[in-house]
């Protein structure tokens, strides 16, 4: 479970983060919707630890992502945008290494490893150098990383920017599996269609804070509209950034 | 915590040995170096030491015989063609004369004196010409019944102490300077790739949001390139081995012979050189706000250890400067080189302050990876 609590953070002149406030909770997937420049990547970004608060908390699992970094990071997935691949390694030694990060031993390591690639069904490519590898067998080989060491909570930050459709279909019906075995997954996204088919639960989010916390269904319901794009037009009052 | 370490530390070995053209990089210096060094050594001991026969131009011959040939008989002659050194001897039209008359005669030694190249052929000539001229006097007191030695009050008596390993000075130096700076050399795009290049490439992020201390990342980093630096150590002593030997120092009356026992010696003085090298390179390369800026800056930032080398190559540090990193630790290898006492509480002081930039310089990059604008570039 992920909660986010007041969450306020400037950077430089923009209050990038005005007040955030949600949950995202186990055995759902909930989408984080936004225009360009709403806070989406800042509010992931502090979830990591990696970008401090100015005020508020977040929490994994009810750990503190500041004074309990270690564990609640131990129970994050991350699935970045860019991906952060290293070119010189293979998928294999790549995931392997995250797996060790995130606690697990040698042996326990390689065998999550197999499992994970056989999973996203990438054995032909496991022991290929990530250079040259087309953008669906990195999308692969990212979230291979993010969810090798089994943690309860996966966050994708724009996971199906530049993928093509086959890529699209695998990813969707991957959190749909992760969602099914009780993980909470949370995405951020600007594209309608994906959050309309895939999310349980919509946190809609404009400059810095929720504007409105759903399923697609009651936001369009609570909107009037019959679309989750209108919806979300109606929402957050302006159509600016929706074109990106 | 060391299981962390040491999972980053295998990785950062292996995408670095991965990285061929960094890795080549700084091999091509520990390999090109000693190389380019045996050539230059080769070329100076030939200007150095001067051919049994010296050419030279002589005007007027004909007017002073007997000079021309003492000149001969210590194999300074006249001749013509491409041999023949910048230099004119004139004799005056009077030299005979004035010689007979026992009065100075007059020769001219027509010549650039800030020529590099001729200064050996210069100074020979001139020191011929003087012993000419005192065995000439010699004859004349004998002549007037007077007793030579007269004109000698002081006997002025060289004892050299110089060894044979101790007379290459200048050579020493040079050699050790290009030794201790693979160090730096062979860091340097590693260094450069696994910091600024990872933040280039958007993998920093995704490490520093795993459960691992910045702490941890850096001090990994830093272990795997001081293994690279390690290796072109190795690697340009092996080469210097080979290469020295082939210079002909005998004929300088000394040698260059770096044996087992200095190469472990150059090991163990150069492995905390190694840690500084490395984790200087990766703090500057982090300070940079991209790859390109980090090249520049850590190119200018090894400007100082060359700098601390070469007052040591030449011999014109201050006392004080001899404490210092890099300074100490040639000198130590200098004097190993020429089998003279090493100054232990130097070497001491110095090794002790270079494993405190070491660490230093490891945990303000463990502050810099704290700061949002360091991690994002900002």
């Amino acid at each position: 479970m992920i909660k986010v609590t007041d969450l306020h953070k400037k950077i430089g002149q923009v209050q990038a983060l005005n007040g955030l406030s949600f949950e995202a909770h186990n055995g759902t997937i909930t989408g984080l919707l936004g225009p360009n420049g709403a806070g989406k990547t800042t509010c992931l970004r502090t979830l990591f630890g990696l970008l401090k608060a100015d005020s508020g908390s977040a929490e994994i699992d009810s750990l503190n992502v500041v004074t309990q970094s270690s564990q609640a990071k131990q129970q994050l997935g991350l699935f970045p945008d860019p991906f952060g691949l290293y070119e010189r390694l293979t998928p294999r030694e790549y995931v392997q290494f995250f797996a060790e990060l995130n606690g697990m031993a040698g042996k326990e390591a390689k065998q999550a490893t197999d499992e994970v690639l056989s999973l996203l069904k990438m054995q032909d490519i496991a022991d290929r150098r990530c250079q040259g590898f087309s953008q669906g067998q990195r999308m692969k080989t990212a979230l291979a990383q993010a969810i090798v060491h089994k943690p309860t909570n996966i966050v994708l930050d724009e996971p199906t920017r530049g993928l093509d459709v086959m890529s699209t279909r695998l990813l969707r019906d991957l959190l749909l599996m992760l969602k099914q075995q009780g993980h909470c997954v949370l995405f951020s996204s600007h594209v309608m269609q994906e959050v309309a088919a895939l999310c349980d639960q919509v946190v809609v989010m404009a400059a810095g804070r929720v504007v409105a916390q759903g399923s697609p269904a009651e936001l369009c319901l609570r909107t009037g509209k019959t679309s989750l794009e209108d919806a979300f037009i109606s929402l957050i009052g302006t159509d600016e950034g929706i074109a990106a | 915590m060391m299981t962390i370490f040491r999972t980053l530390f295998r990785k950062e070995l292996l995408d670095a040995s991965r990285d061929k053209r960094s890795v080549m990089a700084g091999l091509y210096y520990a390999v090109g170096t000693p190389l380019l060094m045996c050539l230059l050594f080769s070329v100076l001991l030939k200007q150095l030491s001067s051919s049994d026969e010296l050419l030279i131009s002589i005007d007027n011959a004909n007017a002073a015989p007997a000079l021309v040939h003492y000149l001969a008989n210590k194999d300074i002659r006249q001749g013509e063609g491409a041999e023949v050194k910048a230099i004119r001897l004139v004799v005056s039209t009077d030299f005979q004369q004035q010689l007979q008359q026992g009065r100075p005669a007059t020769v001219i030694i027509d010549a650039d004196r800030a020529d590099d190249q001729l200064q050996t052929a210069i100074r020979r000539l001139e020191r011929e010409l003087g012993r000419y001229n005192s065995e000439i006097a010699t004859l004349r007191l004998m002549a007037r019944g007077i007793d030579p030695q007269l004109m000698q009050p002081i006997d002025v008596q060289m004892q050299d102490q110089a060894t044979p390993d101790s007379r290459g000075g200048t050579f020493l130096g040079i050699a050790s300077l290009s030794i201790i700076l693979t160090l730096f050399y062979a860091a340097m795009n590693l260094a450069i790739d696994t910091s600024a290049g990872e933040r280039e490439r958007n993998s920093l992020t995704l490490l520093l949001s795993q459960p691992l201390s910045s702490l941890q990342l850096v001090l990994a980093k830093i272990a795997a390139i001081a293994c690279f630096s390690m290796l072109g150590l190795v690697v340009i002593l092996l080469v210097s081995k080979f290469t020295y030997g082939m210079v002909p120092w005998q004929q300088l009356g000394f040698n260059i012979s770096l044996d087992a026992d200095f190469m472990l010696f150059t090991l163990l003085v150069g492995l905390p050189l190694a840690l500084l090298s490395a984790s200087l390179q990766v703090m500057v390369s982090f300070v940079a706000k991209s790859f390109k800026e980090a090249q520049t800056y850590v190119t200018m930032v090894l400007l100082v250890p060359v700098a601390l080398s070469m007052v040591t190559t030449y011999n014109i540090a201050p006392d004080h400067l001899q404490w210092l990193p890099i300074a100490a630790q040639q000198q130590a290898m200098i004097g190993f080189l020429k089998g003279s006492a090493i100054a232990m509480p130097q070497l001491l002081v110095s090794s002790l302050l270079t494993l405190a930039i070491f660490a230093a310089c490891s945990y303000a990059s463990s502050r810099l990876l704290k700061s949002e604008k360091v991690v994002f570039g900002l």
